[in-house]
């Protein structure tokens, strides 16, 4: 779901320009889909399928999800997209306090010198999807960008929390999930999907479902059939569904089930702290909050599949503000030492790493 | 290792942070659960006590042990009894959970049992309502520090006992309210793994931010497998354990730690039993403390005398990843599936295989040695009883684990006395 760079091959479909999208924050995709953005651009390389239904597996070691619910729900608020936000906790409402603003660049407004060279990546990135045509996506002036990047350590505009843009449900007073099934499908009855041009996208982010503070918590059959409901409820609406869940806290079956209902599969995972054997594996280890792995992307109107360049990506924040996916790079093989085996050029033996001893 | 978990419950929470927490997780194979419990508390109540930690009073919540065991241990511990009601509360869900004892009284069957004078117990008389038992905690609790912005700190003896009496969710949602409570600084509670199913040791870890499990040093069934003299480890299992924590960092990461051994010498007093609690710290440095008449010693080991330890090491593995060196390749696997391929060729002798090397006979006839050797070519020949004993002897210097070059002369396919000769395909 990153970048593909170099994917484009002499093979690749003609795609006829497919229209641009009026309504910012969407994008048209190939085989008659609409992508919504996930708030992540590395994540980003169409977006979540309108209908969908996104998983992440959470990791009951590491709070990461957090990162990705908040760009969702962050983007969805610039985008001006309803929300319908549902966690564990007593006061849902307050979680809105720590969604993150956009990120402002000190480079926007040098941008415009470095636009052909942009362009041309832009070009070459979406070609799949748009053709020819340049698209409006990631236009600068005060339009919408598609896809923001977010400051993770300045909480958003108090202007975009206010109101009725964002619905807080408490999973701890659903001491059934039925009372939780109405409230989407209220929420979603507002977002019909008709085959006209759509009006408006929104957002249901679910933290948490199976948090075992919830009264819900032992019935997992009740829980399976509220994430088929849930899914066939999206399906039919112009909206995104994101849900994450502790996969250990559920029973295998279970949770494999769960797995299986996803459109879009996606985990996190924690790294251990001051580990020196992962050091010397990956490059970039320092700076690495986590792993997050993909492994499955939803098909929409196509049989074919999604091929991904990897599936695993590390977590990091870039300045400690913006989150970023990056590839898994090996660090360069070493001797015993650490220094890469081009460094010593000297077969006399008299340094120790790299040298060859015959 | 139990010090540096003392120490985060101590520092407690940012603000706006949910309480640092902590589960201690026992089983039946080494059951010291309840002592490293004790220890902990100790400890939390000595900073606590002294004015050092984020919290100014802990609220214990006693399941499964009296409060005059409570009196008994912080004496043993050195913490002076009659300040306790600056700093301590005690919520006595021992004595009379159900509310049994309560109606015997009534009816005039039996007495109320007197409490120690200075210590402030409240009695629970129905364990079954977690939300009057919430409340009941919070409330202590705030008779301890006051309102405001002042901490404390909540301490379960232990949440198996919790759980005979009322479901996991319910349990779940008092210790989340625990440490969402904005006047709470740390909670940690005990909990008896082999007791109940998996489901409920995940979700007590998804609730802590800081894990401790107290294992075994060894599993009956690998002792089984080996020799009976080894049953000795059994005992051992009686007396020492391994100590694993994980924490999990602000940052997201989660630090790992690992006690591959500590020790308990118990014996029993008069009233109660008195613990002492060895650790020992393995890898790089060796360190072993031991409480002896309520006094803890801290004398650093020599890497030669705590052999099981370093023993020890080279299994500890990490909990999301195990290497394998296998030949030259190293192979690294995530518990969930991700691999790390790094083929790196291992092209630096060990030492054993340099004077192994060093100690190879290489196939030349002169050795450099002043005498010449004979190598077996293949051929008998007449002169070679005469340097069968030499060659008897310079085998018998070979060490028998080195390397050997076994050589044989093309001239070995050729018969003897043949007329060929064997420069004839040259071409001069």
């Amino acid at each position: 779901m990153a970048t593909n760079k170099g994917r484009t091959s002499s093979f690749s479909r003609n795609f006829s320009a497919a229209p641009t999208s009026s309504i910012p924050g969407l994008k048209y995709g190939p085989n008659g889909t609409i992508f919504l953005s996930s708030g992540v651009p590395d994540l980003d390389s169409g977006g979540f399928h309108l209908g969908s239904l996104v998983m992440i597996m959470e990791d009951t070691e590491a709070p990461h999800h957090m990162l990705l619910l908040r760009n969702f729900m962050s983007q969805g608020l610039v985008h001006n997209q309803p929300i319908l936000y549902a966690s564990p906790s007593t006061n849902p409402r307050a979680f809105l306090g720590t969604l993150p603003t956009m990120l402002v660049s000190k480079d926007d407004r040098s941008r415009n010198t470095d636009a052909e060279q942009k362009d041309l990546r832009i070009a070459w990135q979406y070609k799949k999807y748009l053709g020819e045509n340049k698209p409006h996506i990631e236009e600068r002036d005060g339009k919408v960008e598609y896809c923001n990047e977010f400051d993770l350590r300045k909480p958003i505009e108090k202007h975009l929390i206010m109101g009725n843009r964002v619905e807080c449900i408490s999973l701890l007073d659903c001491s059934s999930l039925a009372g939780f099934r109405n409230s989407c499908s209220k929420f979603l009855s507002q977002l019909p999907r008709y085959d006209g041009n759509i009006t408006s996208a929104g957002r249901i982010a679910i933290q948490s479902l199976c948090a075992p503070q919830c009264e819900y918590f032992d019935k997992e059959w009740d829980m399976l059939s509220f994430i088929r409901s849930l899914k066939s409820m999206v399906r039919s609406s112009n909206a995104v569904a994101f849900l994450t869940f502790p996969a250990s806290l559920v029973s295998p079956s279970v949770s494999k089930r769960w797995q299986h209902l996803a459109d879009t599969l996606l985990s996190v995972k924690a790294i251990p702290d001051e580990d020196k054997e992962l050091a010397n594996l990956l490059t970039g280890y320092q700076d690495m909050l986590g792993l997050l792995s993909v492994h499955k992307v939803a098909r929409f109107n196509t049989q074919v599949p999604v091929i991904l360049d990897a599936t695993t990506y590390s977590i990091k924040l870039q300045k400690r503000r913006s989150l970023v996916l990056e590839c898994l790079n090996q660090a360069p093989v070493d001797g015993s030492s650490g220094s890469s085996y081009g460094t010593s050029g000297s077969c006399s033996g008299s340094s120790k790493t790299g040298t060859l001893d015959f | 290792m139990a010090d540096a978990i003392c120490r985060v419950l101590r520092d407690g929470a940012l603000e706006g942070e949910h309480a640092t927490s902590l589960t201690i997780n026992d089983s039946v194979d080494s059951p010291f659960g309840p002592i490293v419990f004790d220890y902990i508390f100790t400890q939390l109540s000595s900073y606590i006590s002294s004015g050092k930690s984020q919290s100014r009073g802990v609220v214990l919540v006693a399941f499964s042990r009296s409060p005059s065991f409570i009196v008994e241990l912080l004496k043993s511990r050195g913490i002076d009894i009659t300040t306790t009601h600056e700093w301590l509360r005690i919520l006595d869900c021992y004595t009379d959970p159900l509310g049994w004892k309560e109606r015997l009284k009534e009816r005039g069957a039996i007495k109320t049992p007197s409490t120690e004078a200075s210590l402030i117990v409240n009695l629970c008389k129905d364990v079954r309502n977690l939300d009057d038992l919430f409340s009941l905690i919070i409330a202590l609790g705030k008779g301890l520090v006051g309102e405001g912005k002042n901490r404390f700190s909540v301490a379960i003896d232990s949440v198996s006992e919790m759980l005979r009496h009322t479901s996991l969710s319910s349990v779940a949602s008092l210790l989340s309210n625990i440490r969402s409570h904005a006047q709470i600084s740390s909670v940690f509670w005990l909990h008896h793994c082999d007791l109940h199913d998996m489901k409920t040791a995940a979700a007590f870890e998804y609730m802590s931010s800081m894990v401790a499990n107290v294992k075994p040093l060894s599993t009956a069934t690998n002792v089984l497998r080996e020799n009976s003299e080894n049953l000795s480890l059994l005992e051992q299992n009686y007396k020492r354990g391994q100590f694993h924590a994980s924490l999990k960092r602000r940052n997201g990461r989660v630090r790992i730690m690992v006690l591959p051994s500590f020790s308990l010498n118990m014996y029993t007093c008069t009233h109660h039993t008195q613990a002492h609690i060895q650790c020992s710290i393995s890898a790089k440095k060796c360190e072993e403390f031991s409480i002896e008449q309520s006094l803890i010693k801290f004398t650093s080991l020599s890497a030669g005398k705590n052999e099981t330890a370093q023993s020890l090491v080279p299994k500890v593995s990490f909990r999301h990843y195990r290497i394998y060196p296998f030949m030259s390749f190293f192979y690294v696997q995530h518990n969930s599936g991700y691999m790390f391929w790094q083929v790196q060729f291992n092209l630096q002798l060990s030492d054993k295989e340099r004077s192994d090397r060093a100690k190879v006979v290489l196939p030349f006839e002169h050795q450099e040695t002043g005498k010449s050797v004979q190598i077996y070519d293949g051929r008998r020949s007449v002169t070679e009883g005469k340097h069968v004993s030499s060659i008897e002897k310079l085998q018998k210097q070979e060490d028998p684990g080195r390397g050997e070059i076994i050589y044989f002369r093309d001239s070995d396919d050729e018969m003897p006395d043949s007329d060929e000769d064997p420069d004839d395909d040259l071409d001069i």
